[in-house]
């Protein structure tokens, strides 16, 4: 168990590292360097300008080198300006030259700064990650029981009308993507001129003028229904249809199996069979498929939370990503890697606690 | 003019899709005719979930096909006094072109009904393609990964997990950026993913024929001329004729597409070849004498063909999907390329008070992508049932 | 317009020329305010010579207190020399104030001036500064603060300074020259200028001409918020907000005038404006900073009135001529001429302007004249373009992603393509877009408005120039230009204009479709925050019923 631990943490490392590489070496691009001068420094800068600013500001020396003070393995960049002061890569964090180490990286815990947001990554990252993990866990209360009671009523009687409807209804959500499901709940349910509010309103059946809000941007102080309602909907409704068919299928499956026809033919009450039999079993899939899928729901947080201007993780990863902001980027897909393995750790140890006839090797 | 009633519209576009009805028809009446010659293609035919989404994804794929006969204007002309046109709008002068926006007209006038048919042909245009050689680069590694193994398949599962694990928006954040034009990655990257078709045909006629070395080299030969030309054109724009071309933006957002995908394919491919690879015909193949590449390829291979369909149906919506998200960060194709992802982003700022421009591409996107599930739904359960 | 006095008497004489000019009807009253005012005559006066009394700005009287929220992109800070976006400046309006401010009306306030004067030849200006004005640490504002001022905003090797080339009158080598800021006393100054420049106080309300106290040094004006107004920040996200409230120790000089909310709060919810009509609908925002298109008529239906502000701002959809195919004088025009400047303006900004001439002077600029313009003919274009051998050629639009840039493109491209040329349209985003703008072989540029035609052609079109976009290089264009300069009066500069003009339609320079109206939405309890067209947002003076 150890051992199967140690190997998988030491995979993460290894990924981190290579995929860390990649966005480095991505990012760093000339003219990747160029967008970043100009988006700091004043975008109508000339040429020259922009060459002594990427020199001063220590993104001229090679890639390999930036990249080893990002890890904190080289030491970083420092420069005497014209004037006498001391720059560089550490002494600007630290303030003075006396108090900045030699190296300043990921291993001395330094996670760098943040071009865009003028703050310390560490900082940047701590507070929208909080702010996705609201998101997080409201998609998953709502996501995860509605896929689960959709997908077992549908897998109960395959075949069924009831299956029909429910299977088609659940390939219809996988069917639309949040950019679609986002536009159009806020043409429904949070517009005072156009779907369901001016409606409700007229009867007198809402206070507001809209039903719910179209942009999230106030949940960042107070969470409220009115305001979180929609962007939940919009990410948990396309996880959701994917979800219930993997249940679906799994509870066909156990349906089908002997001890549950003997069940039946004993006379047992169909509800009982379901709940006693047929559901600890069939929901050994669906959990590992839960778990695969909160990586997955990344690319949905990034589109909610951009529509919704809600600023989180996603959020922040297409800010960072649009202005170039290196480090910040950087310290994003660590932050994926290490969500992307870790569900899948827990999606197999899961495996292995629900379904006790299989052991680790 | 008056502007025409909804009965109306709905009768002149049954009028405009007449060429799709016409191959609709004619395609289900043969395939039902002769369904039980057809293989799991026939089956299909069975189910009716499977009929449904069929029906679905060949209207789309007709309508692409015969999208210059079913427009109504040019996707990219503006009329004046046509912005934000209600659906059925009449043009204030005609002057030869037809008179009315059937779906209306969007924020810079354009006619959102032949919008929505050229964005089908600009969307089922990539799709498929992008699919397809994702396809053929995961069976390609995936085979021998899962067939040889060692340190082979742990490199390449190491790297299928590496790009799995990258946020695909990230990816395309930095794949698809202009400023990545001007470095030669993207076109080393297309000439790595192009070369996957032309290996895969020739490996696979090579492995089968080799004891034929004359029709071997017939075959092997005419595939690496068409390869070696299409490859050309579609790499480094250099096709003489021209029909072998490829914009570097659609490169680059092909590149992209085909890079996220692969690695799933791949992920598939190397389960099924782990599983199909103990089964007896595979040790008769080996006792035989047969290479390893015609075991994989005419042996593994076919008898993995059901989930392989499927997953390719599914894997086309999801490209789709895909090709939205990157128009609704504004890294699509070209700017005024009808694709719907674009326009449904161009869309939704005037939602509110015109649904019509952003409604239309969505219902259509999703109706594509339903179609694609529905089909590959019925698919694997007549699959199953062999 | 608050309590102002004027303690300059002797009137320009340009001035009372100006007067003379609007009475002839050939310089239009806002005109001649703004440079009336420039030259020193104080608005009141400047209204008076034209025999009008200084309109009133506020009917009601202003209620103290509340919190105003205002959509509002906000950016990461740096020296405010270096600003290149207003937003920038917007948010530190509240403690950074500015020498003179550009008013709605185009009449010049003094601000931390009391008044200035500028001698007959353009060559001397004499500037009094405000008494009794206090920094919030508590010191006394004085002239030696405002010459250095002068000096930092004169030094060119600071990456971005956009505020050198606005006073490059005063500079020698790239820095302030030695005997160019002379302070008399504590509260005058004289500037000593190497040439005439009938524009240096005009540009002296821009936006990056914020003063600041010798002692600010750093690059960012929040992490030390030393200025003379009347608010401090509370907080800054870039990409989040921003929140302003009333600095409780401080005594603003102006007290009484202005200062009348608690509390201000910039709401950045990014540049789609989907997502601020759904904060307006939901009461989060109670103005915003600048709508366009459609949103000003959905922003309208729910509850938020638009207010209008005329400018002589545009899209420049230049030719690099140094670029092929636009090499070719007879391509640049035949591309012109496939375009119909009223129905770009119809389709790309809904309409919300003045179709414009294609050679980048305004009507609302004073020494505007009226020349033959090119003329709309599809089929002309078409055939021209066949002679240059480009019968086949694709052309290459790009614009940056804007909407409303993307969508006049869009237009042009639309336009062009209906004359049986081909033609492809590129976006490019913001952040790619400005790293070559000067360099597409066919692009369109943002141009704000100046208030003088001469500052266009002098940042834009003269040889060399760092902002030369269509890198436009003609020796009888700069000498006129030259001549232009030393022209005080507008009608004898109008002559030299109109051969200006015409060398730009000769050249085919640039498509230039339309001068832009801009527009802000606002409810109807938020009073004096008026589209302002430089995009100015005092928040000094709204207030909120």
């Amino acid at each position: 168990m150890l051992l199967f631990l140690s190997r998988r943490i030491g995979m993460m490392l290894v990924t981190a590292l290579c995929l860390t590489f990649i966005v480095f070496a991505l990012t760093n691009l000339p003219a990747k360097l160029e967008t970043l001068a100009k988006t700091q420094a004043g975008s109508r800068m000339t040429e020259a300008e922009v060459a002594s600013w990427i020199e001063r500001n220590g993104y001229g020396s090679p890639m390999v080198q930036r990249y080893g003070e990002w890890l904190g393995v080289l030491p970083g960049w420092v420069r005497t300006e014209d004037d006498g002061t001391v720059r560089g890569r550490c002494v600007d964090r630290a303030g003075t030259p006396e108090a900045a180490g030699d190296r300043c990286g990921i291993l001395q815990g330094d996670w760098g700064f943040s071009t865009r947001f003028r703050e310390t990554v560490l900082n940047v990252l701590s507070a929208r990650l909080g702010a996705t993990g609201w998101l997080m866990m409201w998609v998953l209360i709502v996501m995860v029981p509605m896929s689960l009671i959709v997908g077992v009523l549908a897998g109960m009687r395959e075949g069924s009308r009831t299956d029909r409807t429910l299977s088609t209804l659940s390939i219809a959500t996988t069917a639309t993507p949040e950019y679609v499901s986002g536009v159009l709940f806020i043409a429904l349910l949070a517009s005072s001129t156009v779907g369901l509010s001016p409606l409700f309103v007229s009867w007198g059946w809402a206070t507001g003028p809209v039903l719910f809000q179209g942009n999230a941007r106030s949940a960042l102080d107070s969470l409220t229904f009115s305001n979180f309602t929609l962007p939940v909907l919009t990410v948990a409704l396309y996880g959701m249809g994917y979800i219930a068919r993997i249940t679906r299928a799994s509870m066909t499956e156990v349906m089908t199996q002997q001890y549950i026809r003997t069940a039946r033919l004993k006379g047992v009450a169909f509800g009982t069979i379901v709940m006693r039999h047929a559901l600890r079993n069939a929901l050994i899939a669906p959990f590992t498929v839960i778990m695969l899928q909160i990586p997955w729901l990344l690319n949905g947080v990034v589109i909610t939370e951009v529509l919704f201007s809600y600023p989180g993780f996603g959020w922040t990863l297409y800010e960072a990503a649009i202005n170039n902001d290196i480090e910040l980027l950087l310290a994003s897909s660590v932050v994926a890697v290490v969500v992307v393995l870790i569900t899948q750790l827990i999606s197999d140890l899961g495996y292995v606690w629900l379904n006790p006839r299989i052991r680790l090797s | 003019m008056d502007p025409l009633g909804w009965p109306e519209i709905l009768i002149r576009i049954a009028q405009q899709l007449l060429p799709v009805w016409i191959a609709m028809v004619l395609t289900f009446a043969l395939s039902i005719r002769f369904r039980r010659r057809l293989g799991l293609y026939g089956k299909l035919f069975d189910s009716g979930v499977g009929m449904v989404g069929f029906a679905i994804v060949i209207f789309w794929l007709f309508t692409a096909l015969f999208a210059g006969w079913i427009v109504t204007h040019d996707a990219l002309s503006q009329v004046s006094q046509m912005r934000n046109a209600l659906p059925g709008a009449a043009l204030p002068s005609p002057d030869g072109r037809y008179p009315y926006y059937l779906f209306g007209g969007d924020a810079l006038a354009r006619d959102v009904f032949s919008r929505m048919v050229m964005g089908a042909r600009e969307v089922l245009r990539i799709a498929p393609f992008a699919a397809m050689i994702s396809f053929m680069i995961g069976i390609l590694l995936g085979l021998p990964a899962g067939y040889i193994g060692g340190r082979l398949d742990t490199g390449l599962t190491f790297l299928a997990n590496l790009v799995l694990a990258f946020p695909v928006i990230l990816l395309f954040f930095l794949l698809v950026a202009p400023e990545i034009q001007e470095t030669p990655l993207p076109l080393v990257m297309a000439g790595f993913l192009f070369l996957a078709p032309i290996l895969f045909v020739t490996i696979l006629l090579n492995s089968r024929f080799f004891t034929q070395p004359a029709k071997r080299n017939l075959y092997v030969g005419v595939v690496l001329a068409i390869g070696a030309w299409a490859y050309l054109g579609l790499v480094f724009g250099a096709d003489p004729t021209g029909i072998w071309a490829m914009s570097p933006n659609l490169l680059n957002v092909f590149v992209a597409v085909v890079f996220v995908n692969a690695p799933t394919v791949f992920r598939i491919v190397r389960g099924i070849t782990l599983d199909i690879k103990t089964r007896d015909y595979v040790a008769a193949a080996q006792t035989r004498g047969e290479g390893p590449w015609y075991i994989m390829l005419w042996e593994i291979l076919p008898n993995a063909r059901g989930p392989l369909i499927v997953d390719f149906c599914l894997r086309i919506g999801y490209t789709t999907i895909l090709l939205g998200t990157l128009g609704f960060f504004g890294l699509g194709v070209s700017p005024e390329s009808p694709d719907w992802g674009s326009t449904i982003n161009a869309g939704r700022r005037l939602l509110t008070v015109y649904p019509h421009p952003a409604l239309v591409p969505a219902l259509s996107l999703m109706s594509l992508v339903l179609g694609l599930n529905l089909l590959a739904d019925g698919l694997r359960e007549e699959s199953l049932k062999d | 317009m608050t309590k102002m006095t004027a303690t300059d008497t002797r009137i320009h004489p340009a001035a009372q020329m100006y007067a003379s000019e609007v009475a002839a009807g050939t310089l239009s009253r806002r005109e001649f305010i703004t440079r009336a005012t420039a030259l020193g005559l104080a608005a009141p006066a400047a209204y008076g010579l034209l025999g009008l009394v200084a309109p009133q700005a506020q009917a009601q009287t202003p209620v103290m207190g509340g919190t105003l929220k205002m959509q509002m992109i906000v950016k990461a800070q740096r020296d405010p020399r270096t600003w290149d976006w207003s937003e920038l400046a917007n948010t530190c309006r509240g403690w950074l104030e500015y020498l003179v401010e550009y008013q709605r009306d185009g009449s010049l306030r003094p601000t931390l001036l009391e008044s200035w004067s500028a001698s007959d030849d353009a060559m001397v200006y004499t500037l009094n500064v405000r008494q009794g004005v206090k920094w919030n640490n508590g010191d006394d504002l004085t002239a030696e603060h405002i010459a250095h001022n002068f000096a930092r905003w004169a030094d060119s090797s600071v990456e971005g300074n956009s505020m050198a080339s606005r006073v490059s009158a005063l500079m020698t080598d790239g820095q302030l020259a030695a005997n160019a800021v002379e302070v008399v006393d504590a509260h005058t100054l004289r500037l000593h200028l190497n040439a005439p420049d009938i524009a240096l106080i005009v540009s002296l309300a821009d936006y990056p001409a914020a003063v600041v106290h010798p002692a600010f040094d750093g690059d960012d004006p929040v992490a030390n918020p030393l200025g003379t107004g009347p608010y401090l920040p509370v907080s800054y996200e870039p990409g989040i907000g921003a929140v302003l409230e009333r600095n409780a120790n401080h005594t603003w000089w102006n007290a009484g005038n202005g200062a009348w909310l608690d509390r201000i709060e910039f709401v950045d919810l990014g540049t789609d404006p989907a997502a601020w009509v759904a904060a307006a609908e939901s009461g989060e925002i109670d103005l915003n900073y600048q709508t366009q298109g459609d949103i000003i008529d959905i922003l309208e239906a729910v509850g938020l009135p638009r207010s209008e502000a005329v400018t002589a701002s545009t899209l420049a959809v230049r030719f690099n001529q140094e670029q092929e195919p636009y090499t070719n004088v007879a391509v640049r025009r035949a591309l012109m001429k496939a375009v119909n400047n009223s129905v770009v303006l119809e389709l790309g900004y809904s309409g919300l302007g003045t179709a414009a001439e294609n050679h980048h002077v305004c009507p609302i600029h004073p020494e505007y004249a009226e020349v033959a313009n090119i003329g709309h003919d599809p089929a002309a274009a078409r055939a021209e373009i066949e002679a240059a051998g480009l019968g086949d050629y694709e052309f290459e639009l790009i614009s940056v992603d804007e909407a409303w840039q993307s969508e006049t493109c869009d237009a042009v491209a639309a336009q062009v393509r209906e004359a049986g040329i081909n033609i492809k349209r590129t976006i490019l985003p913001g952040a790619t877009f400005w790293n070559d703008w000067t360099k597409y072989p066919w692009s369109a540029t943002e141009w704000n408005m100046r208030p003088l035609g001469v500052q266009i052609l002098n940042l834009a079109y003269r040889s060399g120039v760092p902002w030369n976009e269509a890198a436009f290089a003609n020796a009888e264009f700069d000498t006129l230009l030259d001549q232009a300069n030393g022209i005080a009066d507008a009608d004898a500069r109008r002559v030299v204009m109109a051969r200006l003009e015409e060398i730009m339609l000769e050249q085919g320079v640039l498509i230039q479709p339309y001068w832009r109206s801009i527009f802000r939405n606002a409810r109807p309890n938020v009073h004096g925050a008026e589209m302002h067209p430089t995009f100015v947002v005092d928040v000094v003076n709204y207030w909120k019923s």
